[in-house]
């Protein structure tokens, strides 16, 4: 393994389990849904993970798929109720589920205790959280085994959106972001599309939660405070709402600029904001906004070459 | 669109292939006998929700690396301290390990600051056979780990029984009434020893009553609390939340003769500056105190306020003693391999620090005489 490879591993699956977060959100907010309940979803995949595989032999690959139907099946429901609101009110509604999920992760045991015998029963046991068993990594292929099912969740993720921002589905999902009430003469079910694409959403953050266990190794309830939920959206914002490209370019800045400001010591923070704010206030589109990208291109290319569609 | 997807991911393998070649790094680890820079590395929460606590270990280690390496303890060799922040978080704690042991090739990291993220990290260290020495993490199931993780904070469970055993001899109590925060490994740790030492000493228990952290009112509690006519009351909670308990149970009428007791959450100069005269009387165990008359603290108290401008905690002193309690098994171990200074490290016997007499027990864990203080005028003062 390359030393550069080698020296930022954990940096760099940390970036996968991002950008597939990111996805996640992208994937509501390019139906125009400000949902702040994927943190919520990713502990649901996370503690589900955690559970099966240290109280089974069941291996990881074979624990997401619970894990991820676990949150789909929470989603349906809640989305039933709470897509009826818009905007900020989505998003207060999102975030009362997010804090719902900790703290049942947080009092679980006290509940299960009640439907047990065992009044010591550990579950998830509180605040101290699920230990997963370290494990050296082996190196498969030139990459450490840990890093392999969070690339090809990535790629399959990443295939989902970028599929589905092509074809009919996208453009629909597109449309009821762009004019809800316009989509809706036109007779598209805008309900069913929303839910589609929240359940959709949940899915993919329980199984990035999922493939998060092996690496996080300790999973309690303070992994999935509010301040995960504005990470999760901000790589969003960051890089762009409006394209699949944008999620994962503003997980690989935000996970990554921590580390690489690093040298900053006591003032990363303040660059790290900096860095931030600049690019929001200057490109509000995101980092990958398709129509700055053109226009840059033609203001560059001179005025010959035609804006590509792409 | 699919020649998008293949330039894609031909970009990702350009790039992981030119980074391969372009990054090389130089580490000095091969530093046997002691000369040459020694690599220690301290992973802290400087930002985040525990930034509380990281700035004060940070501080207290440099300045005890500042003056060994002065002191010419280690003979020729100087110790080269390496901080990291962790932001609070487990990535944080498990990145900056990562990149500690195979960067930076150090033989000892110090901390990190939280429990859940020792117990995270701390096993990518016991991997690579590089020592861990937590200064303040006190959960259960972190020397467990492994024969390369120690630390020097005592679990509460060799604080509270002390605590309880000393203060029921001077205030004569048996029945009590437990408060604690229950999101909090810390303070939840704290109120499983407090029940079971109570258990244990046939002291009954009222009531237990639960509040969460950043919890501002806690006058339900306190007036059920104020009902049942405890003796004392028992409170395992961190400084901010200890402060609105204090605050409040005097402002409902609970007498001054109802002694409110903690854990090591009490051991905060912000518990007397938030609580101002409420604060008065309140008794904690603790391992350390900063009037302790232990070898070398007033000189630490003095050296850490001309560096800082504010006298040290629990969690600096804990710091400050980790270095020197490293740099003695370095000393002792003639070396800085690793495994040689893990082996000198767990005979450390009777050292004497800022802490007292520190030895390790034959779990990693530590072995010094806890104290019971109480709040007098503002002021710490040791509880009689």
């Amino acid at each position: 393994m390359p030393d550069f490879l080698s020296h930022n591993i954990t940096v760099i699956n940390f970036i996968l389990i991002n950008m597939a977060l990111g996805l996640s959100i992208y994937l509501t907010l390019s139906t125009g849904l400000l949902s702040l309940a994927n943190a919520g979803f990713m502990a649901i995949g996370a503690y589900t993970t955690a559970l099966i595989i240290t109280r089974t032999d069941i291996p990881l690959g074979v624990a997401i798929v619970p894990a991820m139907l676990l949150a789909a099946l929470v989603a349906l429901p809640l989305g039933m109720l709470v897509l009826r609101l818009r905007d900020v009110y989505l998003a207060i509604a999102t975030l009362g589920f997010g804090e719902i999920v900790r703290i049942a992760a947080l009092n679980g045991d006290k509940v299960v205790r009640w439907f047990s015998d065992n009044k010591d029963l550990i579950v998830f046991n509180g605040a101290e959280g699920i230990t997963l068993s370290y494990v050296t990594p082996k190196i498969v292929l030139g990459l450490p085994d840990s890093t392999w099912p969070l690339l090809i969740y990535l790629l399959v993720v990443t295939y989902l959106a970028f599929t589905l921002q092509n074809s009919r589905y996208g453009r629909v999902l597109a449309s009821i972001r762009q004019d809800e009430t316009a989509a809706h003469t036109l007779g598209i079910d805008v309900v069913r599309y929303k839910l589609l694409a929240f359940v959709l959403s949940a899915a993919i953050a329980a199984g990035a939660g999922a493939l998060s266990a092996p690496v996080m190794r300790v999973i309690d309830p303070r992994n999935y405070v509010f301040s995960k939920a504005v990470d999760i959206l901000a790589y969003a914002v960051l890089g762009g709402m409006t394209h699949w490209f944008g999620p994962i370019v503003g997980a690989t800045v935000l996970t990554s600029l921590p580390e690489i400001l690093s040298f900053l010591k006591d003032q990363r923070d303040v660059a790290n904001g900096l860095i931030i704010m600049i690019s929001t206030i200057y490109l509000p589109g995101g980092l990958v906004d398709p129509k700055m990208w053109r226009s840059l291109a033609k203001f560059v290319l001179g005025r010959n070459t035609s804006g590509s569609t792409a | 669109m699919r020649n998008r997807l293949c330039f894609l991911l031909m970009a990702v393998v350009a790039f992981a292939l030119m980074a391969g070649d372009s990054v090389c790094l130089a580490a000095d680890s091969s530093a046997k006998g002691l000369s040459g820079e020694i690599p220690i590395a301290g992973v802290w929460s400087l930002t985040g929700d525990a930034a509380v606590y990281g700035p004060s270990q940070k501080n207290a280690s440099e300045l005890a690396v500042d003056e060994i390496n002065k002191s010419g303890m280690l003979g020729e060799a100087k110790l080269k301290l390496i901080t990291e922040d962790d932001r609070s978080t487990k990535e944080g704690a498990i990145t900056a390990f990562d990149k500690l042991i195979k960067k930076d090739k150090v033989i000892a990291i110090l901390g990190p600051t939280l429990s859940n993220s020792a117990k995270a990290s701390n096993p990518i260290a016991q991997d690579a056979k590089v020592i861990v020495l937590g200064v303040s993490n006190t959960a259960s199931g972190i020397v467990e780990i492994g024969d390369f993780i120690f630390r020097d904070s005592l679990p509460e469970s060799v604080v509270q029984p002390n605590t309880v055993k000393i203060t029921r001899d001077k205030l004569g109590y048996n029945k009590v009434a437990v408060m604690y925060g229950d999101d909090d490994v810390f303070t939840k740790g704290g109120y499983d020893v407090f029940k079971k030492v109570l258990d244990d000493s046939g002291i009954k228990i009222l009531t237990i009553e639960t509040f969460k952290k950043k919890d501002t009112d806690f006058s339900a509690q306190l007036t059920k609390i104020k009902g049942l006519n405890p003796d004392q009351i028992i409170v395992s909670a961190l400084a901010e939340e200890a402060a609105g308990i204090l605050t409040q149970a005097r402002q409902l009428g609970i007498p001054d003769s109802v002694h409110i007791i903690g854990g090591n959450g009490f051991n905060s100069p912000k518990l007397a500056q938030l609580a101002g005269p409420a604060a008065e009387g309140a008794i904690s165990g603790a391992a350390w105190f900063v009037g302790n008359d232990t070898p070398g603290n007033k000189k630490f108290v003095e050296e850490y306020n001309k560096k800082t401008g504010s006298n040290p905690d629990q969690f600096a002193a804990q710091a400050y003693a980790g270095v020197y309690i490293i740099a003695n098994a370095i000393k002792n171990a003639g070396s800085s391999n690793p495994q040689a200074v893990r082996d000198a490290l767990a005979k450390t016997k009777d050292l004497d620090t800022v802490l007292g007499k520190f030895s390790f027990n034959e779990k990693r864990d530590p072995v010094h005489f806890p104290v019971v203080q109480t709040i007098k005028n503002g002021k710490f003062e040791l509880f009689k």
